[in-house]
Order: C-alpha cells, then structure tokens, then sequence
C-alpha cells in the first residue's frame, strides 16, 4: 500500500478552530431569531437591524441593484422591507453579515481577498435562476443555503491555511473531485466544516444540510430540489472563474442533480448567462470589487 | 512612469496603443481569453467572453456583445483595427477553455469557445501564436503593451505563453 506522509492538519485541528471563527454579528443573530417566529412583523425585524448602521448601509447597497429591486429606487430599510418582505430581508441580511469573514483572502486556497464573497453571491444568485428559468419556485432556504455553501473554505483556507498543494496533487493524480482529495488529506471537506460552523451559528437545519452535501446531493435524504440547484450553480460559478484558485475546476458535477432538474446544456448556458448579467450588477456593490479597479501596478 | 492596470472582467474588453499599460483578466475558467497585439503600432487588447454563441439570447447579446465568444472576439478585432493595428501583424494568444471533471457534454462550455474562438479567428485571417487551454485549471492572463508580452498565472506559478 502507499505510503502518504502524516497531514500536517487533521480533522480534529479543523473542528477546534470553529471557535476561532467569528460569530455573526449580533443583529444577524437577533434577525435570525426573529424570522423563525412567523407571528414576527416586518418592523420588529427592521428594528433589530436598524441597530447595526455598517449592516443597513450594506443591505441597502445590495437591495439597490437591479436584481433584487428592479427599476426602483430603495431609500431606507422600511422600503426594503415593504418591498422585498421579511424572506429576502433575512437573506441580505446573512450576506451582508457574512462579508467580513468571506472578504478576507484564503491563503490555502490561493484566493485573493473578495474572492469568496464574489463567488458565494454568484452561485446564490446562479440558484435562484436555475430555479427561474425552470419556472419552479426557489424554497425559501435556497439563496442562503447556496450563499453559504462553501463557507467551510474559510476554516480550511484562512484560518489553518491549510496547503492546498498536496491535496491539488493528490486529486490531479487519481482524477478526484478537489474535495473528496480534502477528506483523504485531511480526514474533512470544506462541506463537512462548513456545516459543522452554521451548526454552531444556531443555522436552521434545512440550510446546514444543503450545505453538508452540496458535492453529494445523493446523500442527502428527503426532497433534493434545493441541494440539486446548488449543486448545479456551484458548477457554473466554478466554471465562469468566480471563486476559484489552487482548486481549479477540479470538481465533479452530480449528473443526478443535472438531471432531476432536466437540464440541458443550452439551459445551462442560458441560466450562466441570467447569472452573469444579475452579477454583474451585484458585483459592484460588494466590498472591494475587483472588476473596475484599474490603477497603478 | 508608472504602469497602469486595466482589468477585464467578465464579458469584457480593454484595449489601448498606452505603452506604459497592462491589461490584465484574471480567473479564466471555461471563459476564453483572447489577447491581440500589433508589435508595430503597440496597439493591444484582451477580451473575456464567457458562453459560446450569441444565438442563444439574442437580446443580451445586443446588449452585451462580449459575453459571447462569436460576437466577443470580432469586437476585440474590429477594436483594435481601429487603434491603427492590420490583421497580418496582430500577435494572437488564447488562454482558458478549462473543464470540470468528467464533464460529458452537459458543461461543456470551455471546449465549445475554442472551437467557436478558432472560427472567428479562421475567418478573420489571424493565426494563433501560442495558447494554453483546457485541463483543470483556472488562468490569468497579462499583455504588457510595451513589449507585447502575454503572461500567464496559474496553479500558483507565472510563466509567459
């Protein structure tokens, strides 16, 4: 048998540096809370968001773009939320909150600063036009649960730093998807961490599975509909470049998930295409964006 | 002087005849990236275009021409013939068309602009100089206008193509 040197990093190194990660910022958590309670108004939610100026400043930049408000011209948070109801709320909401822990760069991965965050608002958007385009209502887990899919990148990628390069090598030299080379080298995936970390955000359940099995919708129990979407989308992001570094596109789509949503490849050309354009929108508004920034080298 | 950075982002082009610039698009994945470069007149740009063909969304593709590499790249050309650059002097260099892993045909997109880019290019009279497409990785991709100079990052390392 092949021998491997000992990994510098195990699975328990991973799951003890969870308590490193930040937690989400406290209104996050208060909106989070909030939501679960359908007896809870719009404005108690406002309230709670009102609290943290940094977060309504970032919900409203994102609520301005053409993808979620149209032609429209959304001046305060009330209007947001008159406009967009609690669901989209809760889901800027957790994107906003989530830049300070995805902006940062994951030397593992080889992904400068911004690159996570462009490529988690690319693929929750790539979801919910896959679903648009199928004419097939997105659930309502389905933006965050896609938003968040690869938030484990973080824990590997930033904070242990994980090298990269001898899980690349492993996956290049028997042909494995990148994070199946993760779980050999390292004994986790980013999936497996990423689900362990919204699972210590008090998360609901249906968004920590999606998350859990994002690579391997087939292991996930009860209806697939959402988890299909992510996978798919998460596909198409890798492939337009977005979030991507040392991993490359060594990733296996799940041809079940292409299937079950009876996709073909002109649909998923159309749907790269509905992304990209709403993306590019987005794009400008998230912190430090990359795309425009000509100056000096 | 300082040298100045013009990004391309997706379904985007730069071009300029300023030879203190570098044009730089970075993270091709299936995307195509075509540099063009007259070492004459040191006229030079690079195109990123995502999706293959312009006839599956017409209207988008009146709208955003570049993200499509057939419409895409003939932009790139008529661009540059327009800063004083002739088709028999342009440098031409191609850079991603990359693959996931056992894609079949389903997300075939990265092949599909090849064949689409060499299309364009065959039409147009220009030859490939170099390329560097397909495999797994994505790549970044630098022109330097004073020398012309095509730049690839990759996988971590930086090499010229």
């Amino acid at each position: 048998m092949e021998e491997r040197p000992l990994p510098v990093t195990t699975r328990a190194d991973v799951l003890r540096k969870l308590d490193e990660i930040p937690a989400l910022p406290m209104a996050a958590t208060a909106v989070l809370r909030l939501a679960e309670d359908p007896r809870t108004g719009i404005g108690e939610i406002m309230k709670a968001i009102e609290y943290d100026p940094g977060l309504t400043s970032d919900i409203l930049r994102l609520a301005n773009t053409a993808y979620f408000a149209g032609p429209r011209k959304i001046a305060s948070l009330r209007d947001a939320g008159v406009l967009f109801g609690t669901q989209r709320i809760v889901e800027l909401v957790l994107a906003s909150s989530i830049f300070p822990i995805t902006q940062k760069p994951l030397v593992g991965y080889d992904l400068p600063a911004g690159e996570l965050t462009r490529h988690a608002m690319a693929l929750a958007i790539g979801a919910e036009c896959i679903a648009e385009m199928l004419d097939r209502p997105a659930p309502t887990h389905t933006f965050t649960s896609a938003l968040l899919a690869d938030i484990g990148k973080v824990i590997l990628g930033t904070f242990l730093a994980v090298d990269a390069a001898p899980i690349l090598s492993l996956a290049l030299e028997r042909n494995l998807s990148f994070e199946v080379a993760e779980r050999e080298i390292l004994g986790i995936d980013h999936a497996e961490a990423g689900a362990a970390l919204l699972d210590q955000w008090n998360l609901p359940s249906g968004i920590i599975e999606v998350v859990r099995w994002h690579h391997n919708p087939e292991e996930l129990t009860g209806d697939r509909y959402v988890v299909d979407l992510v996978n798919v989308a998460m596909h198409l992001t890798v492939g337009c470049g977005i979030g991507v570094g040392i991993d490359g596109l060594n990733y296996r789509p799940c041809q079940s998930s292409v299937d079950r949503l009876g996709l073909d490849q002109l649909q998923l050309e159309q749907a790269t295409c509905d992304m990209l354009v709403a993306f590019r929108d987005i794009e400008l508004q998230l912190p430090g964006h990359r795309d425009g920034a000509d100056d000096g080298v | 002087m300082r040298s100045v950075k013009l990004t391309v982002g997706i379904s985007d082009m730069k071009v300029s005849s300023e030879k203190n610039d570098v044009i730089v698009t970075y993270s091709l994945g299936s995307c195509i990236g075509l540099s063009l470069y007259d070492p004459v007149v040191q006229v030079g740009g690079i195109v990123h275009c995502m999706l293959p063909l312009s006839k599956i969304d017409p209207a988008r593709a009146a709208a955003m021409p570049l993200m499509f590499t057939d419409t895409g790249s003939s932009r790139l050309i008529e661009a540059i013939l327009q800063q004083g650059a002739r088709t028999p002097r342009l440098i031409a260099k191609v850079a991603g068309a990359a693959k996931l892993l056992d894609n079949g045909t389903t997300f075939n997109i990265g092949a599909r602009n090849q064949v689409v880019l060499r299309k364009v290019l065959w039409k147009n009279k220009i030859l490939i100089a170099k390329e560097e497409t397909g495999g797994t990785r994505a790549r970044t991709m630098s022109l330097y206008l004073d020398t012309g100079r095509t730049i690839l990052r990759s996988g971590g390392q930086e090499y010229e193509l």
